[in-house]
């Protein structure tokens, strides 16, 4: 019963951990879609887009990095297994979407943010549920 | 490959949460070892014989040992 209760504890602090860690970058992501979603751009909103974007890359970096100092040599192999899955969604959904751009169903360069974010949230969603179920 | 993690665990009364903390790694990776899920590298073998004050040949079996 305690170490059940340590357990939930001890998962409910990495989880914790991770949002703190994921959520800004998140959210600026959010931000940096929101500002590339005008297709008349101004010179000005071009350079927030852009700024917005390099730290959202820069910011998904860190992220990554920390994740891969916290962890011990399992939880690595996870995550790095994870990532994979991830990586692979990712590339699928740009293949589709670049075909929905060129047939001009969507706009590209809107989506692709979208489609960083929808990766980051399935690398730890997989890694999540991974070690959930190897409790 | 086989362990005797959990019975070496168990008869030093020690949770899985004691046991990844003498070894420096998370309660996660204890037992996905313990399940037979994860084979440790050679470094985490030789820290958890040193911790059970054993060699890696007593802890581990590969089990396909004539």
């Amino acid at each position: 019963m305690a170490e059940q209760a340590q357990r939930d504890q001890e998962g409910r602090a990495a989880r914790r951990v991770v949002l703190l860690d994921g959520l800004p970058v998140v959210v600026l992501g959010g931000v940096a879609l929101a500002l590339g979603s005008s297709p008349d751009q101004t010179p000005g909103q071009k350079a927030w887009w852009i700024a917005a974007t390099v730290a959202f890359a820069l910011g998904m970096a860190w992220v990554l990095l920390r994740a891969f100092r916290r962890a011990d040599e399992y939880l690595r192999k996870i995550q790095l297994e994870s990532m994979a899955v991830a990586f692979a969604v990712v590339l699928v959904a740009l293949q589709v979407a670049a075909v929905l751009d060129a047939a001009g169903v969507i706009r590209l360069h809107q989506v692709t943010q979208l489609i960083i974010i929808g990766g980051m949230g399935v690398w730890h969603m997989t890694a999540d549920l991974r070690t959930r179920f190897n409790r | 490959m086989r362990n005797r993690l959990r019975e070496l665990r168990a008869a030093r009364r020690w949770s899985q949460a004691d046991l990844a903390g003498r070894c420096g790694v998370s309660r996660q990776a204890i037992n996905a070892i313990e399940t037979g899920k994860y084979d440790p590298s050679l470094p985490l073998a030789f820290t958890l014989a040193d911790v059970f004050g054993m060699t890696i040949e007593e802890i581990f079996d590969p089990g396909h040992r004539s």
